[in-house]
């Protein structure tokens, strides 16, 4: 139940959060012994060294700025249009690839608690626009569900969104924390996610996060209660074996998922800011993420040569058809021409990507 | 407070004016002098063989050690810019005596750098850990901070080693940058160590090679790595270098890949002084041999 909670051992509230119910709830329900509590006035703290993040710290403040925004994507891509609904920032998890530790100017487990607060903007920018579909997911920016059984999301998240016809709300995420899922009486409007990768990469370079074979007996679970699934294999990392490493974690999806419950499955080769590599390099130091062919992309950032994603996303796509042919299968931030050489096809633009995926949101909820 | 300086400005100048601000020294309690400012001055003097050069010498009650490291920085930044070492000697000692908060937000403005702890960390361990080689090539800006940043958080020998590589064959600075961090992941990948990297064969001979000039070496041996880090972004290079180069292509007419092949297409560029010229060269282009096999490389058979 306290799975990352356990590891909680300060709690930092900010000084215009510290009248929130929320917060006295929060703290309530964490472990109390050796807790430490600080009410902090202002966000200066830089703990503990260059590269801490401070994932036992967490830190309760208000957002100032909007609760949804776009996807940061990028313009040199196609990208889906997802919007982000920012819940927190940073993760327990310790992925050796994940783009937050080059955020560690602000470390901690950041999060909003005046979330609840301001959905009710939120919720009334999505009625206010009833013609177009919205994509929203809490996994951008933090794990949608390491953290619930703390911050209890799934209590007013699930309702609010679940009434709603214009829109889908994905929770997505590497751990077990499903409890606050099932227990909700709602179903609709909700994606329940998991990012994938080989069980090699899981084990090796995904810290904290559970293994594949647990990931799939965990949305096996939901899925048997009702939810809809969606899964990532992002970031998809060379590896020696990588074609068998991820042909057993597609084995696995067919032993325990009924492919007609999915809403789509993306696909995304590892990318990083050229100024994460130093940080990566200094926190994992025996990592091999970055043994791969990189080269800076039309967007500044680093990913692989296009003939080793293309065979990538080409293996990856061409064995989930094989398990089963309408998947929702897209690509995270590729270019026209790769969509045409891995998929058969290309959306086109962002907007062409839009529309596919808004389709799937369509057939699936109605 | 002085690194890796030229002495020879200094003694022109006192030569032919002599000597405008005397040195200040105080008094030891143990007894004799010590320099506070003014040691490349008296340096001069004795490079002059000169036995006299007048000082301002102050009593050992009369300043405390922070008050003499002010006087001697205050009095170097006002007539010249601090080179990296410098400003790492005066980090060092001011961490001695002054808070760190206070060394960020007040001290590295002054130096021109930023107020980070990161950078601060760095500046400190340039006295102590690099060896008077290195040392002078950063003083010199014959290595970049961003590589020297880089290569602190390698094992000694190994930031030695590459140190020592830019330094002898004057890479620029965006070759130093692509030197460092293609070797540094070509001995992670191949879990060897720098130092070994460098030993071997071809590299080993490029790098004593009589025949090349540094330019040419610093060419090859960053081509080498390149070759070795990314080979088959390399091999589809050479592929399309070669198909080009196979073409009959005229005079003022130019096939290009884009950076990387990550965007989507080829560029043809014509260069022409007028229509007519022009419409022979797009006649000679329809009709050239072999283009209809060019592609990006992995595509073309």
């Amino acid at each position: 139940m306290m799975a990352f909670g356990g590891n909680i051992k300060q709690v930092i509230v900010e000084h215009d959060a510290s009248s929130n119910a929320y917060v006295q709830e929060v703290c309530q329900r964490l472990p109390q012994n050796g807790l430490i509590i600080t009410e902090h006035p202002e966000e200066k703290t830089e703990r503990g060294g260059d590269f801490d993040p401070g994932k036992e710290i967490l830190h309760l403040l208000e957002y100032k700025g909007e609760f949804l925004k776009p996807c940061p994507g990028t313009k040199a891509y196609i990208c889906c249009g997802y919007q982000i609904l920012n819940i927190g920032t940073n993760c327990p998890l310790d992925c050796s690839y994940c783009i937050l530790q080059s955020y560690f100017n602000q470390p901690h487990l950041r999060v909003f608690v005046n979330i609840r607060k301001e959905l009710e903007h939120v919720l009334n920018y999505i009625d206010a626009n009833p013609d177009r579909v919205f994509r929203i997911g809490t996994g951008e920016f933090t794990d949608s569900l390491a953290l619930d059984p703390i911050m209890r999301w799934t209590d007013f998240l699930l309702p609010s969104f679940s009434q709603r016809k214009n829109v889908i709300l994905e929770l997505k995420t590497k751990t077990g924390a499903v409890n606050g899922l099932v227990s909700a009486p709602y179903r609709d409007r909700i994606v329940v996610s998991w990012s994938l990768n080989s069980p090699y990469i899981a084990a090796k370079e995904e810290k904290g996060a559970i293994s594949i074979r647990k990931r799939l007996q965990k949305a096996q679970q939901l899925q048997s209660e009702g939810f809809v699934l969606g899964f990532h294999f992002d970031p998809l990392i060379l590896h020696s074996g990588w074609k068998a490493e991820y042909l057993r974690t597609i084995e696995l999806l067919d032993r325990y998922i009924d492919p007609k419950g999915i809403i789509w499955i993306s696909l995304g080769s590892l990318r990083f800011m050229p100024q994460l590599k130093q940080i990566i390099q200094k926190r994992h130091p025996k990592t091999e993420i970055l043994n791969g062919e990189f080269i800076r992309g039309l967007d500044g950032k680093m990913r692989y040569f296009r003939p080793i994603r293309t065979e990538l996303y080409h293996f990856i796509r061409e064995n989930l058809e094989k398990w089963y042919s309408s998947l929702g299968l897209y690509l995270c931030m590729e270019s026209d021409v790769v969509w045409h050489e891995s998929m058969g096809w290309s959306p086109e633009t962002s907007s062409g990507l839009r529309s596919y995926l808004d389709r799937r949101v369509k057939l699936v909820f109605g | 407070m002085s690194f890796g300086f030229d002495l020879d400005p200094l003694i022109q100048s006192i030569q032919r004016i002599g000597l405008i601000n005397p040195p200040v020294l105080i008094e030891k309690k143990e007894g004799g002098l010590m320099i506070i400012t003014g040691y490349k001055r008296i340096l001069a003097h004795q490079e002059m063989a000169l036995d006299k050069i007048g000082c301002r010498i102050m009593a050992s009650d009369d300043l405390t050690p922070l008050e003499c490291l002010h006087i001697n920085l205050y009095d170097n930044l006002t007539v010249r810019k601090l080179n990296p070492v410098e400003k790492g000697m005066v980090l060092s000692r001011l961490h001695a005596w002054v808070a760190q908060d206070e060394i960020l937000f007040q001290y590295m403005p002054l130096l021109g750098l930023p107020s980070h702890k990161q950078t601060l960390v760095l500046y400190l361990k340039i006295e102590p850990n690099l060896d008077d080689a290195i040392k002078g090539a950063l003083a010199g800006g014959r290595l970049s901070m961003q590589s020297l940043k880089t290569l602190m958080d390698l094992d000694p020998v190994s930031t030695t080693a590459v140190c020592s590589l830019i330094t002898n064959i004057n890479f620029n600075i965006n070759q130093q940058a692509q030197l460092v961090d293609d070797i540094i992941d070509i001995s992670h990948i191949e879990r060897k160590s720098i130092p070994d990297i460098l030993v071997e064969d071809p590299l080993k001979r490029m790098i004593s090679d009589p025949h090349m000039n540094n330019p040419q070496k610093a060419k090859a041996i960053l081509n080498h790595l390149r070759c070795k880090r990314l080979p088959t972004v390399k091999k589809a290079e050479q592929i399309f270098k070669k198909k080009v180069s196979s073409l009959q292509i005229p005079k003022g007419v130019q096939i290009t890949a884009p950076p990387n092949f990550e965007a989507s297409r080829l560029t043809l560029t014509i260069s022409f002084n007028n229509g007519v010229q022009l419409k022979d060269k797009i006649r000679y282009l329809n009709e050239l041999k072999g283009l209809d096999d060019l592609n990006f490389p992995w595509k073309m058979k």
